[in-house]
């Protein structure tokens, strides 16, 4: 009937080409900010876009509570990983790190704080800054990813202190073990190494793919997530979902996960991890599965966890991957909604 | 006995009381002739309470003496008879006494009511004469009013008022002194002074009539002159035909399209006048001309009445025998191929390009329903063999559709033909146009017909405003859609031979060597798109309508098979084609569990600028295609070697990149740099 037609929206070349961007878009990282209202997420595109997580969560929350409050251009790559001080957030990806106010950040046409390159070695290509890492204490950034090298930044001054060597290919993540101030860093070459940051040296390290009980050969040997408890540390990637005890370097338990995990995180007693597939997956100690509860897109990358004490009612867990849509857990059993670019 | 004694004794007259019982006629005649006796004045005289006092006492006696004559009767004896006779005697005296008082009354009453009579006469005859004298009081009362409201005519006519008539009219008319202090007289004047003036206002209407008249019959004699001259005007006119074909002025042949252009339907006479300018203006290679019969479109101005008596008396006839009555399909088909019916003319646009091709445009006016519809043809300056894939590219009925966003031509621009259709039974106009031509938004508005919109617009623009703002940008949009068209129809005859039609200024895009071929190109159907298991995130997001042409691309090496399907809008080459990629080697992967596979997409889908090649960009899909083999290339050969599988690597790496892997995806160097012709990251 001419009346009932279901028309697509007139797509012109500009909506066309925006709807293509939405499609291939991968979201990298995602930091709370300080107050805990506020979500940063940057993608492959180096955009950051901020959600207002009070808004979305509210009980009057619209479509447009959904969409970011801004979003702007911040870097010429992609934004790989952002980490929040008390008062800036800090976004990495090509080379750069750069620092904005949360303050300022809402504003049209907020311009970076500060912007800093560590010295690499290679002129050839800038490499990627693929982990950052907040050492309060020390009030230190480190950062690591593509010259195989962790950095370490001194936040009052900005200047680069010194350079951690060790790593055979670029470095995927990073860990703070807290108790004696350890950095652990896991790579492309298959280790885990971890580094005393007061000597800055090497202390220890982990071949993961050389344990049989992990190795899973076909997927490669690389380490794409880590996270510590001080004793334990958790680690997978091309091996397998591993908990290893620390001082003893042994893997005890495997977590059963075919798909490569891309991030993982301790949370109360269990533990949280997402990589390849949809869903983001609840694991016991013991290494049972608990829960996999599906998201949107069809790969996560990023987790992150809004325990800001300022903000309770905003304490929810947010996953982020292979699309433009940031899936919001009130409740770590279902998926609530989707923030989206 | 007794009553016969009575009954003698009645004519006697007794005279009153006391008096001697004898009267005999003869003295009553007697006393007549002096002064008669009527016992009528007697009546007057006596008392009518002693009478009664007299008639007690008399019946009183009367039965004292019958007591009596009773008694002596029943005790018998011989006095008895005479005191019986004696007694009797006296009754019989009471006797007469009762009578006459019987007499007495009855006079009495007879007076009585004679006397009421009369009284009552003569009342009813003041009573009548009082009604009489009300009634004409009645009527006199009305005949007074009826004068006192009597207008007279001259009341209703409006007099000029008063200040005006003692100004305007002559001292004989108006004459102040006496008209000032009598009002009569006043009234008076001033209807003489109408009077006046009328007659010399229609004094004034006679001249002017006959004025007109004489006017009149001037115009006569000048048109029947102008009239003559029109022949001879046209003598001059063929005289002067072959001086114009020796000059090279076909000022006639013009002509006769400007007189044809008269009988074109508004519409299309918008967009005759509109694209004849635009062509002597702008486009040299733009030629207007209109076909179709003359005739039959100056038929269409005939007398309503008798089409609409054409139409009544069919449609009576119908109703009225059963017999003859088509069925009701038949009927329905009439009244819908009434509905659509076009005029009889149409104009022609031939846009030519530089390479020898051109776009036949005819565009129709459909009457009833008010639009104006296009039929399309594309013609080469050399045949073209159509290779199977290019079937869609260039047919007449899908090589306009969406010239611009969303205009696909199925549907009715009128939002009122809806309504219409409803009548006839048409439910989309969707089955007609093949016949009929599209009825595309921008044709409507190359003829100035503004329709409005099913979305809330803002700006209403007129007639040829409308028609000449769009006028330029549309034929520039054709003439793009004809050589794009014609370009992948010379592609897809390459692409189905399995070459890559790579032209010589796209060259420094992609490295020397590409060992990925293309080894398919198929057309395949909106619907078979949609089923795809890697192309739901496409359908999803609205990209894949179903105006838009799908082709399913194979690109192989060794072992390796990369299936691409690919949505072709009709906006090409300013909107992209988009490829959706499934890779069979070593398992399916597709971008839902392969981040490479995702990223090559982008690189083909989203980083398309930079191959769309030298301006006006018809290279675009064929590069892209080239890319997506490179693509493939780069992601065989850094496909890291899996240790614990023997064996070489089924592809060696022969690229050049500088680092393998980069950031937390883990994503391979798809980015060709030239001209150092290594690959590296985005």
């Amino acid at each position: 009937m001419e009346r009932a037609a279901q028309q697509a929206v007139p797509l012109g070349q500009m909506e066309v080409f925006q709807a293509l961007q939405r499609l291939h878009m991968t979201i990298f990282s995602q930091s709370v900010s300080p107050c805990g209202k506020f979500l940063a997420a940057g993608n492959n595109y180096g955009q950051i876009a901020i959600f207002s997580l009070s808004a979305a969560l509210s009980s009057e929350a619209k479509e447009e509570s959904k969409k970011p409050m801004v979003t702007f251009h911040a870097h010429d790559g992609p934004v790989y990983s952002m980490v929040s001080t008390d008062r800036h957030l800090l976004s990495a990806g090509d080379g750069e790190v750069k620092a904005w106010l949360w303050a300022e950040i809402l504003k049209k046409g907020c311009k970076e704080l500060w912007r800093r390159q560590p010295p690499y070695r290679t002129s050839l290509e800038v490499p990627e800054i693929n982990a950052l890492l907040l050492v309060p204490k020390e009030n230190l950034l480190i950062l690591a990813g593509g010259d195989c090298q962790l950095h370490a930044m001194d936040l009052e001054t900005g200047t680069f202190m010194w350079a951690l060597r060790g790593h055979t290919d670029y470095i995927h993540c990073l860990a703070l073990r807290e108790r004696s101030p350890e950095v652990l860093s896991g790579g492309e070459d298959g280790a885990v190494r971890l580094w005393d940051l007061r000597t800055a040296k090497e202390v220890q390290t982990i071949e993961v793919y050389k344990h049989e009980e992990c190795s899973r050969p076909h997927n490669g040997r690389w380490i794409g997530c880590l996270a510590t408890d001080s004793d334990w540390m958790v680690c997978g990637g091309g091996p397998a979902l591993t908990l290893w005890h620390l001082r003893s370097s042994t893997p005890t338990t495997v977590f059963p996960m075919r798909a490569p995990q891309k991030h993982v995180t301790f949370y109360q007693d269990l533990i949280l991890s997402a990589g390849q597939g949809r869903c983001v997956n609840q694991w016991q100690l013991s290494g049972e599965l608990k829960a996999q509860v599906p998201g949107s897109s069809p790969g996560l990358l990023s987790l992150s966890l809004n325990q800001q004490p300022a903000a309770p009612e905003c304490k929810v867990l947010t996953a982020a991957g292979n699309s433009c849509r940031v899936d919001v857990f009130t409740n770590l059993g279902y998926r609530a909604f989707s923030l989206s670019f | 006995m007794s009553s016969e004694s009575s009954k003698k004794r009645k004519p006697k007259v007794i005279r009153s009381d006391g008096a001697p019982a004898e009267g005999k006629r003869t003295r009553s005649d007697t006393e007549q002739e002096g002064k008669y006796y009527s016992e009528e004045a007697e009546v007057d005289l006596r008392d009518p309470g002693r009478d009664y006092e007299l008639y007690k006492y008399t019946c009183q006696e009367l039965q004292r003496l019958m007591a009596e004559i009773q008694d002596l009767k029943s005790r018998g004896g011989k006095d008895a008879a005479v005191e019986i006779e004696d007694r009797r005697i006296q009754s019989c005296v009471h006797f007469m006494t009762l009578k006459k008082l019987n007499r007495l009354a009855h006079i009495r009453l007879k007076k009585g009511r004679d006397q009421t009579h009369e009284a009552k006469q003569k009342v009813d005859a003041y009573h009548l004469q009082l009604q009489n004298l009300l009634y004409e009081v009645m009527h006199l009362q009305k005949e007074i009013t009826k004068c006192l409201e009597f207008k007279s005519k001259h009341e209703e006519i409006d007099l000029v008022s008063l200040e005006e008539f003692y100004k305007e009219a002559p001292p004989d008319i108006s004459k102040a002194e006496v008209t000032m202090g009598d009002p009569h007289q006043q009234t008076l004047a001033r209807l003489d002074w109408e009077l006046e003036q009328r007659k010399r206002l229609a004094e004034k209407y006679r001249e002017c009539l006959s004025n007109k008249e004489k006017i009149l019959k001037e115009i006569e004699v000048k048109k029947e002159y102008l009239s003559s001259l029109q022949p001879r005007l046209n003598s001059i006119m063929q005289a002067s035909l072959p001086v114009q074909e020796y000059l090279f002025m076909p000022f006639d042949q013009a002509h006769k399209q400007y007189e044809t252009a008269r009988h074109l339907p508004p519409p299309l006479y918008v967009l005759f006048v509109q694209a004849t300018a635009y062509g002597q203006a702008c486009d040299k290679m733009l030629s207007v001309a209109i076909e179709g019969s003359v005739d039959e479109a100056k038929a269409l101005f005939k007398p309503p009445e008798d089409s609409q008596g054409k139409w009544y008396s069919g449609s009576s006839s119908m109703s009225s025998s059963k017999r003859r009555r088509p069925t009701l399909g038949v009927q329905l088909d009439d009244k819908r191929k009434e509905m659509l019916k076009r005029h009889p003319l149409s104009v022609l646009l031939d846009l030519k390009c530089k390479d020898g091709s051109a776009l036949h445009l005819t565009f129709y006016y459909l009457m009833n329903l008010n639009i104006m519809t296009v039929k399309a043809k594309v013609t080469t300056a050399a045949e073209l063999t159509t290779p199977i894939s290019a079937g869609d590219l260039l047919s007449p009925d899908s090589v306009l559709s969406c010239l611009y966003p969303g205009d696909h031509g199925k549907k009715t621009p009128n939002p009122a033909n809806q309504y219409q259709f409803d009548k006839v039974g048409i439910l989309t106009l969707r089955d007609y146009v093949l016949d009929l031509g599209h009825p595309y938004l921008w044709v409507q508005k190359l003829g100035g017909l503004h329709f409005p919109k099913e979305q809330p617009q803002h700006t209403v623009i007129t007639d040829h405003s409308l028609s000449a703002s769009h006028m330029e940008t549309t034929m520039k949009l054709l003439k793009t859609r004809v050589q794009s068209r014609l370009a992948l129809h010379k592609q897809f005859a390459s692409l189905e031979h399995g070459i890559v039609p790579v032209t010589s200024d796209c060259h420094y895009l992609f490295p020397a060597k590409v060992v990925s071929r293309l080894v398919k190109w198929v057309t395949i159907a909106h619907e078979d798109y949609t089923e795809l298991h890697f192309t739901k995130d496409i359908v999803e997001a609205g990209l894949a309508g179903d105006t838009n042409l799908y082709y399913m691309a194979l690109v192989e090496r060794g072992t390796a098979k990369l299936q691409a399907a690919v949505v072709l809008n009709p906006g090409y080459s300013s909107i992209p084609p988009i490829f959706q990629l499934c890779l069979n080697w070593k398992g399916e992967k597709t971008n839902n569990n392969d981040d490479n596979i995702r990223a090559m997409e982008s690189e083909v889908n989203v980083c398309y600028k930079e191959l769309c090649g030298p301006r006006p960009g018809h290279q675009l899909l064929t590069n892209q295609l080239q890319r997506l083999c490179v693509l493939l290339d780069v992601y065989l050969e850094t496909e890291s070697h899996d240790d614990s599988v023997e064996g070489p690597k089924e592809f060696p790496q022969e690229k050049m990149c500088l680092r393998l892997f980069r950031g937390p995806s883990r994503i391979k160097p798809f980015k060709y740099n030239h001209p150092q012709g290594f690959f590296s990251h985005r």
